[in-house]
């Protein structure tokens, strides 16, 4: 799961760190840091937690990733491992 | 697009006992999503009131048509200076902003954690070793809100009660009353910055007047309105909400119970609670004629924004008015939205979920005491002015 920071929104709330602070990381002013993040499968859980706690909708979760993922890899039609 | 609604003087807004002012102001959701009150500050100014958490968020944010120099605390002086930096605008706001934000962020926050948990196991101990029930205003909210912040600003506890009854008076006093409170404070605070001046020491205070923006010292008007700001904000906010939260707990056994039994879950209900109980009203000034949502607003008109209607829109929350200590994914806005979000949110949160659990884990099963019944209060801050508990 890939988690997109819109770090224009952020205002500090640090909801998304109070959830899961290793994969949310807030910088010396308690903002988010800049860049997408990946999130780890075990972390899933609370970083969705976190991102959708978000009061300012800064963090988007983008699944879109894996959803292409499964289908490259389950759905032999759009020509996934075809062995 | 009138309507006879007011924080201050509708139904339940008044010192109620038994009140429930949060549930008597949830019922602005039957009405349009925005709509004008004719009476809805304290000194009886009208407001256009926005009932949406969404059409919230767009006031909030707007800030270059929405701005948030109401200069509130001045105006009671007859005086015009923004408390710093909430009734700035961007983008003297965020050169503020970043000069206080590291002085409570999370992090730095949780190094306070240690010394605001003694404060309160002192204070709850010494209540169960002198009786088995209290007014939790009084011997606990107040105090230990209030020494937290003493502690912040850099002074001694002793004068709490003094300062106690100044916010009293300045948040909920009348007239003459509040603008003798305004002033006093002021003049507190700007003896403080002129102590702090002639001996820094290692405090908030000596913070502000030694710090510089934009490479120059801050002026005597910009430390005032931080002072002041930092003064008025820790006065009443963090005890009120501890007050209405320990209310809810002692009206309701099983979520008690609940706590008890898992106190990791205090983190999130606290949450939760917050959205219930939020006791903020903000107020937005227009700085043009805009059509919002339908209505002319006019350049100068007030703009109410309050949290405890936004925060039990269906809209936004499922059953807004079931409180569930469970709720997910709660994106109340209690700590206000935007770049002015609450900078004393950290602080805030910590001190209530602090105070939750040592209460809960020194306290046993604890209900509201018979033949008593707390007065609650609307306004431009939601209070609880009594709340006597009982364990015996
Ligand atoms: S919850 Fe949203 S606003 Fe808050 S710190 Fe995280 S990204 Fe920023």
């Amino acid at each position: 799961m890939r988690i997109i920071v819109h770090n224009d929104k952020c205002q500090g709330h640090a909801r998304c760190w109070a959830h899961a602070p290793d994969v949310f990381k807030l910088d010396d002013e308690g903002y988010i840091l800049a860049g997408d993040i990946e999130v780890a499968e075990r972390d899933e859980l609370l970083a969705t937690r976190g991102a959708r706690s978000c009061p300012e909708r800064a963090l988007e979760i983008d699944r879109a990733f894996d959803a292409l993922l499964d289908r490259f890899l389950f759905n032999q039609a759009c020509g996934g491992f075809n062995t | 697009m009138v309507r006879d609604f007011s924080l201050f003087t509708s139904p339940g807004m008044g010192p109620t006992p038994d009140g429930d002012p949060h549930a008597a102001v949830a019922c602005a959701h039957d009405a349009p999503s925005i709509f004008y009150s004719p009476n809805n500050t304290r000194d009886g100014r009208g407001t256009w009131v926005i009932t949406r958490a969404k059409d919230q968020r767009r006031v909030l944010h707007d800030t270059a048509t929405f701005s948030s120099h109401r200069s509130i605390f001045a105006s009671a002086l007859g005086e015009n200076w923004p408390m710093i930096p909430l009734e700035l605008d961007p983008p003297a706001h965020g050169v503020f902003r970043s000069l206080l934000n590291p002085l409570l962020e999370p992090k730095r926050v949780m190094v306070l954690e240690p010394a605001i948990r003694e404060r309160a196991i002192v204070l709850i101990d010494g209540i169960s070793a002198a009786s088995t029930n209290c007014d939790v205003m009084k011997d606990f909210a107040f105090p230990f809100a209030v020494s937290i912040f003493l502690h912040f600003l850099g002074l001694p506890d002793e004068r709490l009660d003094t300062f106690v009854g100044w916010g009293k008076d300045l948040l909920h006093g009348e007239g003459v009353k509040r603008t003798a409170a305004a002033r006093t404070i002021v003049a507190f605070i700007d003896d403080l910055a002129a102590v702090r001046r002639k001996e820094p020491t290692d405090d908030f205070m000596t913070f502000v007047v030694e710090a510089k923006v934009d490479g120059r010292p801050l002026t005597d008007e910009e430390v005032r309105g931080i002072g002041v700001l930092v003064f008025v904000a820790g006065l009443d906010t963090v005890a009120t909400a501890i007050g209405f939260d320990l209310a809810y707990l002692a009206r309701n056994p099983k979520d008690q119970q609940l706590l008890r039994r898992e106190p990791d879950r205090i983190g999130l209900a606290a949450e939760e609670l917050l959205r219930a109980y939020s006791t903020v009203q903000m107020i937005r000034v227009a700085k043009k004629d805009i059509e919002f949502e339908g209505a002319p607003i006019r350049k100068g008109d007030y703009i109410s924004c309050a949290t405890m209607i936004a925060n039990r829109d269906p809209a936004e929350f499922e059953n807004p008015n079931t409180i569930d200590l469970a709720r997910e994914d709660n994106r109340h806005t209690a700590f206000a939205y935007g770049p002015h979000r609450c900078l004393g949110s950290h602080l805030a949160r910590r001190e209530i979920v602090i105070g939750l659990e040592e209460w809960l884990s020194r306290i046993p099963d604890f209900r509201i005491k018979e033949d008593t019944a707390p007065i609650t209060y609307g306004g431009h801050v939601f209070g609880i002015e009594n709340l006597i508990l009982d364990w015996s």
